[in-house]
């Protein structure tokens, strides 16, 4: 590594290029590192572990509660974590006195803002920090030798706050003399995101019909099943973590950079947890406390956040006000989309994305790209509210920006007397009307049509809300847009061991989409050699090669290439060894089903095992990388959603009887935990449209739905029948041809659950969720 | 939570001695599906707890000529499944099931189900209001989509049980024991608006224990339904329910009990609607005109009027599925 001529340090190790990667509508370019080589696609015909279904390669520890998450480990002499929050929606800490508290016999450590480093936090705050700008914002931490000391610590340490004026209402937040939630004006960066194209005047001046409405849709919880969450332990100076998180090397980047030590000082562990949604993509300000106390104590200290922490200290889906207008022409043909759009950051701006990129402006991307249309303009004001930052989840801004968008669509199709899918081929976008680029693939006809058999969509009402009854059914759909493509860097390492099994390591995670069993499975395609005697390890910045964080339904994408190239490379090396000991060429030798054989008489085989054994102590590792995405193009999943409701007129009352759910994700690895992911996906989009609801009370800001009873998550008897489903074929776009399906199905639930209700009732509900009330109201207006 | 003992008395008498003794610091614990949840919310901090469920008699399930005995400690799921229950009071039975989840069945009695807590959102959360001693109810002008539209002030609860509503169609009433004895309390005199006392909801004294509810046989002929609306298909409590105990005898309704649950702070007996149908031949009509009546003189709050119309579609499908119309 050399300074080049401006001073700048040159990375000059191996291959590099430019290539383009998207993480939740956001698109970097980067460099890169290329693989030894790139792989042919695989051909089709000759697949025998990739597509098929195959179950869990830890399913059996998961049902036998065998399986650690991060709530589990114990570490002898563990000490346990606490935190005091904020009850106040904007404060100034003016005294705190610890000192009752730190009498309590069990009492280990108490951390404040007092003698905690100042450790830069959200915008320009702090980890502890004097202002505080909503409830349940971090104050001050205890550790202690069970949970129910460091609880009635809590209560002894005394805090007195100045009150501050304060805001809850995002609209009210953007009004003149709203109280500053902080300096700078409560509009993020003090001008709304704007993207325009074409003349959006000129293009509503074109249009036979215009159609302007507003929505709004609500917060979101996470609610993950185990809750946020870290067990640390310094070792000398050096710190292993525990973290229930979506990114190991992210917790450890994020945990070296906070606590001022070498990234290699930092291990962070992740074998099983139970849900993150995108909520965990890094180290939480527990995780930075869990550290800080222990290094205070000289222990292990477990710090596992409480339901109501959850809900109130680990982000949400932000909350959105949308303004749509839209102009088509008679034929369907769009000719301008106008979206005016106010959402809710919280506090602060989010962490994950700190810089220019807005969570919030993600909501605006299918307006830009899902139709074509040559006279779009977007304008999102994000705004700061005394209320908990939000994050990332589950198709961030997609699936707020799809809810209206893909309900104006349908408004057209009703006013122009067009076939709802009819209107959107009409207007199908066949390349990246932003960056100009054209799709590496995009089969979102394909699933629109064969989504429409599956609902039998001539079924549907042909007026809307024609049928008068105590309960009516209606059929609708909606389509979404997706990144999903991944990109490098990732990598991957696969040992082969002398009995002819293999190992595989790669520094991603499973965090519940089954992607443990996803990669063994494409290891076992390239390698010939069976599931069963591939174990995999992953989850641990020490032992396996970086990979990112699954959030942006990348993992399979970006880590599933760099494993087929480990085990190509692998391979390779395998075949030379069987070469040199068959006396033939390497070129010539295949494997298959843990047996090598000769290309052009596959007769003649031996199993891999005999040849292994001869290895000795001499070892195979195949090393592989994540190769660039296709340059000049752009990779998306596309997909449609086809719903079928019943809705009770007298009550308001809805029933999702069943979805169909057609994406293009590219090539199948494994059918089941594709279908888990749709399943999952459509649980959780058709809760965001009919029951869950985080709710402030907006005279105090606090939190009236922090627990799971209030909040209503789905259960199983919400749950329609899902027919999952793809189009069929891979794309391009990397050397496995899939792509993500993580987040892809929940984004276009509840838009086609509400024109559902639409042709069931002829009544349209803008504000989610789709509650009993709003459908009385509706009906009655 | 703050620490307490636990108590496990084997009689009742044992368990009343305990009570007095413990002067107000302590809580009868029956499922403790309801009470843990409010101590853990620290609405409730006793002292003691006082577990019932060791003492014999009192999960008694006892038909005799024309009654039904219900020891308070019954569990839902037992009154579901009870063939006698289902056979002769439907109503019940319906509205048991609609209670919760198949774990708070289980474990929820139906003591506990009617002396549970109310479910208002400021008052299990971080509010001190009327009810939690404070001087200010915060639905009024906060969030209410899910309080009372009915009889409320100062405070805007709705009553929670589900079971409530039922029993009292079925005109139920209750044994109270306490230090001096027992008495038996009709179920209509139990239940308490917030303006008799805005920190209770019931006439139980601290050192009292619901024993046994008493359920007399309808008369032949009569029918029982209960419908429930809700947000989610279960594990969620009433926008509004209804119960309703039909006795139409040559056309004519010769009995009518209509009770509304999620509506009000007590389970609320819509008077001025039977008032519509007694005695009188059941017509559409005049099932309107109940409908209309049954909650006259309601005021809904900023984001419950929705609560009108939904009771009155439970109520007109309920006398309809009865009236066989
Ligand atoms: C998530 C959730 C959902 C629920 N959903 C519903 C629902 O849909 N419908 C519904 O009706 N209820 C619902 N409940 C409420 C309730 O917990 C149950 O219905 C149950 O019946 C309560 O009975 P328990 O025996 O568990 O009562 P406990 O929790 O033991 O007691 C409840 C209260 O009554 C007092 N108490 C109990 N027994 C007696 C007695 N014999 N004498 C004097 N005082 C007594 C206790 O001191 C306590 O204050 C729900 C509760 C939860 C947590
Ligand atoms: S309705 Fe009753 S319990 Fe709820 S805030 Fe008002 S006073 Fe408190």
């Amino acid at each position: 590594m050399l300074p080049n001529a401006s001073g700048k340090v040159v990375v000059t190790v191996g291959r590099r290029v430019k290539t383009r990667v998207e993480e939740e509508g956001k698109i970097e370019e980067i460099n890169v590192e290329l693989p030894h080589e790139d792989l042919p696609p695989w051909e089709e015909k000759n697949l025998v572990w990739v597509g098929k279904g195959i179950p869990r390669v830890d399913g059996f520890e998961k049902c036998t509660g065998k399986a650690k998450y991060t709530y589990d480990i114990h570490l002898p002499g563990m000490l346990y974590g606490k935190i005091l929050r904020c009850p106040h929606p904007h404060a100034r800490l003016i005294r705190l006195d610890t000192s009752k508290a730190q009498r309590l016999s069990g009492v280990k450590a108490i951390l404040s803002q007092e003698n905690a480093p100042p450790i830069p936090w959200y915008n320009d705050s702090f980890l502890f920090d004097r202002t505080l700008r909503c409830v349940g914002e971090e104050v001050a931490a205890v550790a202690a030798v069970d949970e129910y000391i460091a609880r009635d610590a809590l209560d002894m340490i005394e805090a007195e706050y100045e009150s501050l004026p304060f805001v809850v209402d995002p609209e009210e937040a953007l009004r003149p003399g709203a109280p500053p939630v902080r300096p700078g004006g409560n509009l993020l960066d003090g001008k709304p995101i704007i993207y325009s194209r074409g003349e959006i005047e000129q293009g509503f001046d074109e249009a036979d019909l215009i159609i302007e409405e507003n929505f709004s849709t609500q917060v979101q919880a996470h609610a993950c099943m185990e809750t946020h969450g870290s067990v640390v332990n310094w070792e000398g100076d050096h710190l292993t973590i525990w973290e229930s998180t979506q990114g190991v090397s992210d917790v450890r980047e994020g945990m070296a950079k906070a606590l001022g030590i070498p990234i290699s000082k930092v291990r962070v562990i992740k074998d099983f947890m139970g849900g993150g949604f995108g909520s965990k993509t890094r180290e939480g300000k527990y995780t930075v406390i869990a550290a800080l106390l222990a290094k205070m104590t000289g222990r292990p200290v477990k710090l596992m956040l409480d339901r109501k922490e959850e809900f109130y200290a680990t982000g949400h889906r932000p909350s959105s006000l949308q303004y749509v207008k839209a102009g088509v022409k008679k034929d369907g043909s769009l000719t301008a989309i106008y979206l005016r759009s106010i959402g809710a950051c919280g506090a602060y701006e989010t962490p994950l994305f700190p810089s220019k990129f807005s969570m919030i402006d993600a909501l605006a991307r299918p307006y830009r790209e899902l139709y074509h249309c040559p006279n779009v303009k977007t304008e999102v004001y994000p705004v700061y509210n005394n209320i908990p930052v939000h994050t990332a989840q589950r198709a961030p801004g997609h699936v707020e920006g799809t809810f209206a968008l893909e309900q104006v669509m349908d408004q057209a199709a009703h006013q122009l007397g067009m076939d709802p899918i009819a209107l959107r081929m009409k207007n199908y976008a066949l390349k990246d009307q932003v960056e100009d680029f054209p799709y590496t693939r995009k089969a979102l006809d394909q699933c629109y049509q064969k989504g429409a058999e599956k609902i039998q969509w001539e079924k549907r009402n042909k007026k809307p809300g024609e049928k008068k009854a105590l309960i009516c059914e209606g059929i609708g759909m909606a389509g979404q847009i997706w990144g999903g493509g991944g990109g490098p860097p990732a990598y991957a390492i696969i040992k082969i061991n002398q009995d002819g099994t293999a190992n595989l390591l790669t520094g991603t995670q499973d965090i519940g989409t089954g992607s443990k069993t996803v990669f063994v499975q494409i290891a076992s395609e390239e390698l010939g050699i069976s599931p069963k005697d591939i174990t995999i390890t992953l989850g641990d910045t020490e032992t396996t090669p970086y990979a990112p964080r699954s959030s942006g339904s990348r993992t399979v994408p970006s880590v599933g290439p760099a494993v087929r190239s480990a085990a190509a490379d692998a391979k390779r090396q395998l075949l030379d060894l069987a070469g040199s000991i068959l006396d033939s060429k390497a070129e010539d030798l295949a494997i298959r089903e843990g047996q090598i054989y000769l290309k052009n008489n596959p007769t003649r085989k031996i199993p891999l095992k005999e040849i292994t054994q001869k290895m000795g102590n001499n070892m195979i590792m195949g090393v592989g990388s994540r190769g660039p995405n296709p340059p000049q193009a752009a990779i998306n999943v596309f997909g449609a959603q086809f719903a079928h409701v019943a809705v009770n007129t007298a009550t308001g009352e809805v029933r999702v009887l069943k979805v169909v759910s057609i994406h293009d994700a590219g090539r199948v690895i494994n059918s089941m935990t594709l279908n888990n992911q749709i399943e999952g996906g459509i649980v959780q989009g058709m809760g965001y449209g009919l029951m869950e609801e985080v709710i402030w009370d907006k005279g105090t800001g606090i939190m009236l739905t922090p627990n799971l009873h209030a909040y209503k998550l789905p259960t199983m008897l919400d749950i329609p029948e899902v027919v999952p489903g793809v189009a069929e074929g891979s794309d391009p776009a990397n050397n496995i041809g899939a792509k993500g399906i993580g987040e892809p199905p929940k984004i276009p639930t509840a838009p086609a659950i509400a024109n559902a209700i639409y042709n069931a009732i002829g009544v349209r509900l803008k504000e989610l969720p789709i509650t009993p009330d709003k459908v009385l109201r509706a009906l009655k207006i | 939570m703050k620490g307490f003992t636990f108590h496990k008395p084997r009689s009742l008498k044992e368990a009343l001695a305990m009570l007095k003794e413990a002067d107000g610091k302590a809580k009868i614990m029956a499922g403790g599906t309801d009470l843990l949840g409010a101590m853990k919310d620290g609405i409730m901090q006793p002292e003691r707890l006082i577990n019932l469920q060791e003492i014999p008699d009192l999960a008694n399930i006892r038909p005799d000529n024309d009654r039904l005995h219900l020891g308070a400690l019954v569990s839902l799921h037992e009154i579901t499944v009870h063939p006698s229950i289902q056979k002769r009071f439907g109503i019940l039975a319906q509205a048991a099931q609609e209670v919760g989840s198949p774990q708070l069945r289980n474990m929820g009695t139906l003591g506990g189900n009617l002396c549970q807590r109310p479910r208002c959102w400021y008052y299990r959360g971080d509010f001190v209001c009327l009810k939690r001693g404070g001087d200010q109810c915060f639905a009024v002008t906060g969030q209410n989509k899910y309080h009372a539209v009915i009889e409320g002030g100062p405070c805007f609860i709705v009553h929670p049980s589900d079971t409530a509503p039922a029993l009292l169609a079925m005109d139920a009433s209750v044994r109270i024991a306490g230090p001096d004895g027992e008495k038996i309390a009709a179920l209509e005199k139990f239940f308490m608006t917030p303006r008799d006392n805005v920190t209770r909801e019931n006439i139980l004294e601290p050192d009292q224990i619901l024993t046994e509810i008493m359920v007399p046989l309808p008369r032949e002929g009569s029918r029982g339904i209960y419908l429930k609306a809700r947000e989610r298909r279960c594990w969620d409590f009433a926008l509004a329910s209804v119960a309703l105990l039909l006795n139409i005898d040559d056309g004519i309704c010769q009995e009518i009990r209509l009770v509304l649950g999620g509506i009000a702070p007590i389970p609320f007996r819509a008077s001025k609607a039977e008032e519509v149908l007694k005695g009188k031949p059941i017509e559409i009509e005049l099932i309107d005109q109940a409908c209309r009546m049954a909650l006259s003189g309601a005021r809904p709050l900023a984001s419950n009027a929705y609560k009108l119309e939904l009771t009155q579609a439970l109520i007109k499908q309920a006398l309809l599925t009865l009236s066989n119309k």
